[in-house]
Formats: structure tokens, sequence, C-alpha cells
């Protein structure tokens, strides 16, 4: 036979839709969320892998200085690679962005076109998906340079920009400002020779075993190609943050969304417990009947436990359901927004299905049978006698006399339900996590811009395109005339401009942190724009690097070279004021002399007006405000629509668990409401009884919970910002996100208030005589 | 003899509130004996009833039940000797509120191996045309009588009467009784019946009075009237 107790369920249901309706929607839409998130990730994270193969992404490139003849790529080849010409130009568009333009692929880093075609015939373009998107761009548009004019055929995604970064030393890539095309080979042919860079792809004819053969042979050829034509770059994939970026980031979310799911559930869990314990104290009488008459503590477990278990398995089924179609889409769709990645195949992921429908339901299994074995374990005479206090009997908790009647009952209240306001803390804790998050996003962006603008070192930094023999440091007269030649080039009458020497080197890598480009500047003596106070044998670091690095005056940095494990260490002699990059200060002198260059030595200016006498061939790159706030701007572009959500499901989140257990308060207490409404109290003074504490304790842990907040967010957003962006970003609390906060949580409470007010409205007079013992 | 009880002592509180309920009780039933306990409010009827009926513990003494001790069972057994052996009616009903009288009573039967036929016993209860009605559609007497059909149902070989008739009119009681005495005559279970109406006795065939923790009585009634002619 059945057990007949199971009938209860669906009456149970039915009775209580509401409370179960919000938890459903709650669970479904959090794991549908979830469950979509790691569908698309894990379903992107393949198409991007299998990317490699399908679309023969290289092992890497490099710019030559001159376009390289066949006996040069002879010799190259001849260095157990293949080598694909892979020419560029940079474009400025009518639109103030830059569009790196190559000819069609056909060999290497092939193209997925995701809508319209290739170009094939002079006139015509394919531009980045991505790009077009930011840029409102689509087919059929036109774009211009000024001197050439594109007609738009077709959107691809170009396996080697999977992410957009520019430069390979960039902290951020930036998807608005810099995208990338492909022109037919005729219109390739028709730029100016002098604006292309002769970049070229590799692919090793036997590839690496593994990650440590591959940078010893990338590094080993890196000396070899130089020995044989003057490297201008050289970026192997492994590297190469345009390649490598979006698989890491990807990967990287999966960890936090998850354990975002956990708490939740954990936190329903609890919710659910609460309900259940609620009810068993309604119901005690009928329990100790039922465990008087043989029932065992385990039937009663598993038919109280039947319900939540229901409820989330039925949530993460239509979770999944949900996960695998629009939420999925919806995800795939904010990774477009930020990655221009190849179409892909949705897969079925057994992990993501373990993650949300098994390990949620064992979550909600353990939770609820602990707080169930905890509550059943008495004996049944105590819930015949409806005594449900585990332990030793407490007596009751003496309050003064003069305290007036009203706050005495109170108290009493508060202290009848301090479980279920525990519960409330933690709720309002998650809860406001979140809405911190959301809020916080855009506010630090918003400073981060305001605080770059204000403390620029120079309008315009220039760093110079060195020949990379110059760097090698020999005093051989070759070489001394190669640099008298380069100085020639780069000289300027701009009154504003100040030399200064500049060398890149990389910080240790550390865990999940995986070190990052830093680059240190060399000064001149009475600088116009930056005043060392440091000794000469010491160095300052940017304010950005000791934030980063929790980093003081009087400690030492440990810093490699990018290339090899060469490692450099200098004391800290201060720290300059500095927000805009990792950087490190010191005099030009002692640039120059650690890293074996000569005392002439420069490769940048600073000036605060823009430079218009160097050719643009000998200017790597420039650093000006736009440069700056590119972390910012891109961040805004790939996060900031994420934030209002954020912000929605936060307030929802708060909304229901508020709900929930401000439900439970006064359920307890019905047959007291009811009682004192037959003694004549009205449902105002009712509400000051039973209202009141929760919207007390509300309010209050909105408050004090604030602090926690605080702490725990710039606990995770500098882990965040260590290990997920090179950079650094500084957290900043905006007092008005406090306020909006507590408004926000105000105003979602008084909403439940105003549903609870009708509750106690309804609760009807025969509950007081219904159980009277 | 089925049901042997021997210097059952229990307590309650501690230090100098200790008070102490049962002050060493000897009592011996028959297999379909019906016993009426009674006792003014304070005497120890109800802890004798919960401690035979193992959902009490005594602080001293020894019960036996057709042979076993119930000292030597843990928790699991009690729960299982419960189970098999015994079914209790309560002065307040305590029916599950959201399943109907039907479902009320198959989840007495849920627990028995060879539960009776419901439909026969709703018959018997009078109950077949409130089968489907919820325990807040019925009156006091029909949610008794529920009560017991889910006592009952089971076939318990001893069945614990709690004040079955407290919260309940004269005629209603009068009705409920009845019924306790039909289900004693026609199952032939031991009943225990405790109650502080001393009209009651007559209907028993063992009559136990108790005051201040003590049997103070303890007879066979040769006297024994039906219910229906009781009176008070």
């Amino acid at each position: 036979m059945k057990n007949p107790l199971y009938k209860r369920l669906l009456r149970e249901l039915k009775s209580e839709f509401g409370k179960y309706l919000v938890i459903f929607l709650l669970m479904t839409l959090t794991i549908g969320e979830i469950s979509g998130f790691l569908v698309a990730d894990e379903s992107m994270i393949k198409a991007y892998n299998d990317s490699f193969t399908l679309y023969n992404v290289e092992d890497g490139n490099f710019a030559l200085q001159t376009k390289a003849d066949s006996a040069l790529k002879q010799q190259l080849e001849a260095l157990d690679i293949t080598i694909y010409d892979l020419f560029y130009t940079d474009r400025i568009l009518s639109n103030d962005s830059t569009l790196r333009i190559f000819q069609n692929r056909e060999q290497v880093n092939l193209a997925c076109v995701m809508e319209g075609r290739l170009a094939s015939k002079p006139g015509e373009i394919a531009i980045d998906r991505m790009y077009a998107d930011n840029n409102q761009l689509k087919v059929g548009d036109t774009i211009s340079d000024g001197s050439n004019t594109w007609t738009i055929t077709g959107l691809a995604a170009l396996s080697d920009y999977s992410t957009m970064f520019e430069s390979n030393s960039d902290s951020m890539f930036d998807a608005v400002k810099f995208g990338v095309a492909m022109v037919c080979p005729e219109e390739f042919s028709e730029f100016e020779s002098n604006s292309l860079v002769y970049s070229y792809a590799w692919k090793y004819n036997d590839a690496p075993a593994g990650e440590k053969e591959e940078m010893e042979r990338s590094q080993q050829l890196m000396k070899e190609i130089n020995s044989l034509s003057p490297l201008k770059k050289f970026v192997p994939r492994y590297l190469n943050q345009a390649i490598q970026f979006t698989g890491e980031d990807m990967g990287s979310d999966r960890a936090m969304m998850t354990v975002l799911l956990y708490i939740l559930i954990a936190i329903l869990a609890f919710v659910f417990g609460i309900t259940i314990n609620s009810t068993i104290v309604k119901e005690a009488n009928v329990i100790g009947t039922l465990r008087a008459s043989g029932y065992t503590k385990r039937e009663l477990i598993r038919h109280y436990m039947a319900m939540p278990l229901i409820v989330t398995l039925i949530s993460a089924l239509i979770g999944n359901i949900m996960g695998y179609t629009f939420f999925k889409n919806f995800n795939a769709g904010m990774y477009y927004g930020s990655y221009s990645l190849p179409t892909y195949v949705t897969i079925w992921s057994p992990q993501a299905f373990l993650e949300t429908t098994l390990v949620p339901i064992l979550l909600m299994l353990v939770i609820t049978w602990l707080m169930l074995r905890r509550k059943l374990s008495l004996s049944p005479i105590k819930f015949l006698r409806r005594d449900l206090r585990s332990g030793r009997q407490h007596h009751a908790f003496r309050l003064k006399s003069s305290i007036p009647v009203f706050s005495r009952f109170r108290i009493r209240v508060f202290l009848q339900n301090s479980g279920s306001y525990l519960l409330m803390l933690v709720g309002i804790l998650f809860a406001n996590l979140l809405l911190m998050f959301g809020l916080i996003f855009p506010s630090i962006l918003d400073h981060y811009q305001e605080t770059i603008t204000d403390n620029l070192l120079c309008n315009y930094q220039y760093l110079l395109e060195v020949p990379v023999e110059l760097m090698a440091g020999d005093d051989s007269p070759e070489t001394l005339l190669r640099m008298l030649a380069y100085v020639s080039q780069v000289q300027t009458d701009n009154e504003d401009a100040e030399e200064f020497s500049a060398y890149s080197l990389k910080t240790l890598s550390k865990g999940a942190y995986k070190g990052e480009e830093v680059l240190l500047y060399g000064i001149v003596d009475d600088s116009h724009y930056i005043t060392l106070e440091s000794d000469d044998n010491e160095v300052c670091i940017s304010k950005a690097y000791a934030d980063k690095f929790h980093l003081a005056k009087g400690d030492t940095i440990t810093l490699k070279e990018q290339y090899d494990d060469k490692t450099y260490t200098f004391p800290i002699g201060g720290i300059y004021d500095y927000e805009g990059a990792l950087a490190i200060f010191m005099p030009k002198s002692l640039l120059n002399h650690t890293f074996g260059l000569s005392d002439g030595y420069f490769s940048g200016y600073f000036s605060d007006t823009e430079i218009t006498d160097i050719e643009e061939q000998y200017i790597a790159t420039v650093i000006d405000l736009d440069a700056l706030t590119k972390i910012s701007r891109q961040l805004n572009v790939s996060m900031g629509g994420m934030m209002i959500l954020v912000d929605a499901i936060s307030v929802i989140m708060f909304l229901i668990l508020i709900y929930l257990l401000a439900k439970i308060v006064i359920e307890k207490n019905a047959q007291a409401i009811s009682m004192t409404k037959i003694l004549g109290y009205e449902n105002k003074e009712i509400s000051r009884l039973y209202l009141l504490p929760t919207s007390i304790v509300v309010v209050t842990l909105l408050l004090l919970s604030l602090p926690l907040e605080t702490a725990v967010m710039k606990y995770l957003f500098e882990r965040i910002v260590m290990t997920e962006l090179s950079g650094w970003i500084p957290i900043y609390f905006d007092p008005m996100m406090y306020v909006k906060m507590i408004l926000l949580g105000i105003g979602a409470y008084v909403v439940v208030a105003v549903l609870e007010y009708r509750r106690i409205r309804r609760v009807p007079m025969e509950e007081a005589l219904k159980n009277v013992e | 003899m089925f049901l042997e009880l021997k210097q059952i002592k229990k307590s309650f509180g501690t230090g100098q509130s200790r008070v102490q309920v049962l002050k060493g009780i000897d009592l011996t039933l028959e297999k379909g004996e019906f016993c009426v306990m009674l006792g003014p409010s304070g005497s120890g009827k109800s802890t004798l009833l919960n401690i035979i009926g193992g959902i009490d513990q005594a602080d001293e003494g020894e019960i036996l039940i057709g042979g076993d001790r119930m000292a030597d069972m843990d928790e699991k057994q009690l729960t299982l000797y419960r189970r098999r052996h015994l079914g209790y009616i309560f002065q307040m009903y305590n029916l599950i509120p959201n399943l109907t009288v039907r479902e009320n009573i198959e989840v007495g039967a849920y627990l028995g191996t060879d539960p009776l036929p419901v439909e026969e016993l709703l018959d018997t209860l009078g109950l077949t045309e409130h089968q489907n009605k919820l325990p807040n559609q019925l009156s006091g007497g029909q949610q008794q009588r529920t009560a017991i059909g889910r006592a009952i149902v089971k076939n318990p070989d001893i069945l614990l009467c709690d004040e079955p008739t407290g919260a309940l009119d004269y005629n209603t009681s009068k009705e409920i009784l009845k019924l306790i005495e039909t289900v004693n005559q026609k199952y032939g279970n031991t009943v225990i019946l405790v109650t502080h109406n001393d009209a009651l006795k007559d209907m028993a065939t063992r009559v136990v009075k108790l005051r201040d923790g003590g049997i103070r009585k303890n007879y066979l009634n040769e006297t024994r009237i039906l219910a229906q002619d009781l009176d008070w």
C-alpha cells in the first residue's frame, strides 16, 4: 500500500500555492540561467577549441621591418615552420575607430562568415561581426577611411581575433573602437606599401609536445628569425591575447556562477526548512498521534521532505529545459557581445546537468533532512504536548515590566522568530551583495574614468618603434650607426616633448594570477612631467601597482623578462600617484644601465601637445586618454547590460526571501492573531505587534549588513581584478550606492509589508476556536 | 496474561519541584479486556497510558507485553511495537487536516500488516456518507469516529483511549463509547480507556481507580452494562 500521507502533497501545493510558486520561480529562473550559462559556456568553449583546427589557427605571428623576399622566406621555412603572409593595414575610420584590414584568408587563421559573404571585388569588405554590432553596422552599409569607401558584404569572425586586442600589450581589448576586416586581393594590393605591416603567421611543421616545449621553441625561433631579419613584433600563440583571452575568460566564470547557484539553493533549502518547521509546530498533535500509532521518524521525514524535493526536481527539469533554450541564447548573446566567436553547436553537457540538477537536489535533500531529523527526533509525547523545544527546558526570557506592553509583546515575537530572522540576515546579505555588485560596477568605472582624466602623466605618451637590434645593447659600430639613424628619424621640434626610455618586464605569476606586463619608464633629470622622490638606485611604482599588490615604500619588487627567466629586483623608494597603469618610474640612466642600453637611448616621448613631426611608422603606440580609458569603456560594453539584470535579480530575490520569511512569522502566529482580534484589537494594532518586529529587523539588517557587504565586496573585487584583468581598477564605494541600496531594500519590504498586512486582515476569528486545548 | 505492569514509577521536574506522578503501579490485563481507568486530574492516568503506549518512559519498573520486556526495546523497536500492537485515540482527535475521512483512516491502515477492510469500517463507524469530507467539515463526534477508525483499522492488540469523549456532548459521547465497545467485542482488542467520568466504569470488564500516583482500586466488573445504558 502506498503511504496515504502522500495524498496530502497536492492539497498542500494548492493551499500554499503562492509560497511554492515564488520558490519555484526563483529556483527555476536561477537554475535556468546557470544551466544556460554553463551550456553556452561549454558549447562556446568547444566551438572555440575546435576553431584551432577547423580554421587552421596559427602557432604564432611576427612582423618584420621589411617585406620578406622569397630567399628570406626559404630561410625562415628552413626553421621547420611554414610561413603565411598575413599583411594588414590599420585604417582610422570616419567613426573614429581603427579597422585592421587583411586580405581574404585562404590558408591560415580562416574566417567564419556569419552573415552575408566575403568581399569578392574592390569596394567590398567583410567586417568583424562584433565590431559591426558595437558600431551599429550591418551588411549593405558603407564605411570610409576618408580616402576609400567600402560596402559591407558580410559579417565574420576571424579565428585569430576572438578578442579585439589591437596590440598584444594592451591591458584590455576594445571591441568598440577596434575591429578587423577583410577585402579581396585586388583591393588589398591597392593599399600603399608604407601603410602595410608585414606580418607573418607561422605553423610548426611538427607541433611542440607541451607548453614548455612550445615556449622553448618559440624563444629559439624568435632569436633565429631576428638574426635573419630584424623583428618588429613576435607573438607566439600561447601569449597572443587576441586568441587566448577568450578561452581563459570563458573558463574562469564557471566556478563563480556555480557557487552562486549553490548559495541560492542552500538559502532556499533553509527557507523550506523554516516553513517545514512552522508546519511541524502547527501539526504537532497530528505528528504525535502518527508517531504514537507507529509511524517511524523516517517515514515522517520523508513525507515532509517530499514537497521541497519535488519543487526542486521540477525546477531543475524546467530550469534545464529553459537553460538549453532561452537562457542559452541569452548567455551566448552575452559572449557574442564581448568576443568575436564563430558559430557554435549546442552540446549536451553532463557536467552542467549534474551541477544544475543533481547537486541542487542533493543540497536540498541534505539540508532539509538535517533540519527535519533534528526537529522530528523529539519523542511522540513531546509532540502531543506541543512541547517542541529540544534539549533542556528553557525558561521564558524575563522582560522588565517597565517596558511598555506592546514593546514586550514585540520582543517576544522577535525571540519566537529568531531562527527566521537569522535566515533573513543570510538572505539579505546575499541579495544585497548581488545588488551591490550590480550597482557598484558602473560607479567604479565612472570613478576610474574620472581619476584617470585627473592624473594623466601627460596628454600624450608616444612609444617609439625601436629597431630590435638596438635593444641588444651591443656597442658595435654598426649598432651605433643604426642608433644614430634611429634618433634622427624620431627627433621632434615639439617643445613639450620630453624623452624617456622604456622597458617592458613581467610580474611573477602566483597561483591563479598569471603575471602581466609592466612598463618601466626611465625619466630624465628635472622632468617636466614626473618628479621622482626616490633615491637614484630606487624606483617609484605607480599607485595602481602599489594598490594591486599592496606594496609600500621600503618593499622590493621582482620582475622577469617577458621571454626568458631572467629576473630583476628593485627597491621601492616611493609611490607615484598614477592610476593609469601598472608602471615603474626610475631615472633614465638607471633604466638604461640596468638593461644594458646605451646612455643616449630613449624610446618615447611625454608631451602635453600632439607630436606631428614624427612619421607614423616610427610610432608604435600613443597612450592618450582614449587608450587609458579603453578598459573601463570595454567593461561597460561587455558587462553594463548584465549589471541591470543583476540589480533586478537581487531585488526579486530580496522580495521573495523577505516575503517567505515574513509570511512564516504571520502564519506561525495565526491563532494568536485571531485571538487578539477576538479580544478586540484592531488590524493596525495587530500589525504593530506582528509586522513591526519584522520591519525593524529588516531595516536594522539592511543597515547592519552594509559594512559586511562592503568588506566582502572589496575582497571579491580585488580577487577578480587580480586574476581576471591586466592592470588595476581601484574599487570605489559611491555614497549614493548605499542610499540606493537602502531605498531599494525598504521599497521592496514595503511591498512585502502591504501583502502581510492583508494577510493579517484575512486571519479569521474562528482560527482561535479551531484547536483549543 | 497479556499485559503486565510491575512497580511502575514516574516523576516530573527536578529538585524541590519534583513531583512523583506514579508511585509504583502493578497491573495485569488479559487479552480482550475492556479496562476503564478512572481518576481525578493529576492522578497519573494519562501518564500511565503513555507509558503503556511506549511514548513515555517509566523511571523504574517493568512492562511486559505478550512476554516482551518493553525496557529491552530501543527506539526503533518501540516504534515497531506501536506500529504492530497499538491504536491510539485522543481527546483532541488530531486528524490530518488536509486528508479526507477515508484517507485519514487509510493512514492507519497503511501501518497494519493485515488491516480491516476500510469500507466495512466506514460502515461500522457510520462514516460512509462522510468519507470524502475533510475534518473541518465534520462535527466533533464525526471527527472522533474518524480518529477511532484510524486507530482500529490496523486491528491493534491494544486500543488506548485518552479521554475520548472529553470534548463531546452527552449523546455524541455515548455514540463514541458504543463504538469502542463494538470494536472491542467485534475484534477482540484489549481496550484501556482513561477518563475522569466515573459513570463509564460500568461498561468495563475491569476498573482501575487511580489517586495520587497509586492504584486505589482494581477489580473485575461483574455487573457490566452496555454503553447505550450508561447515564451520567
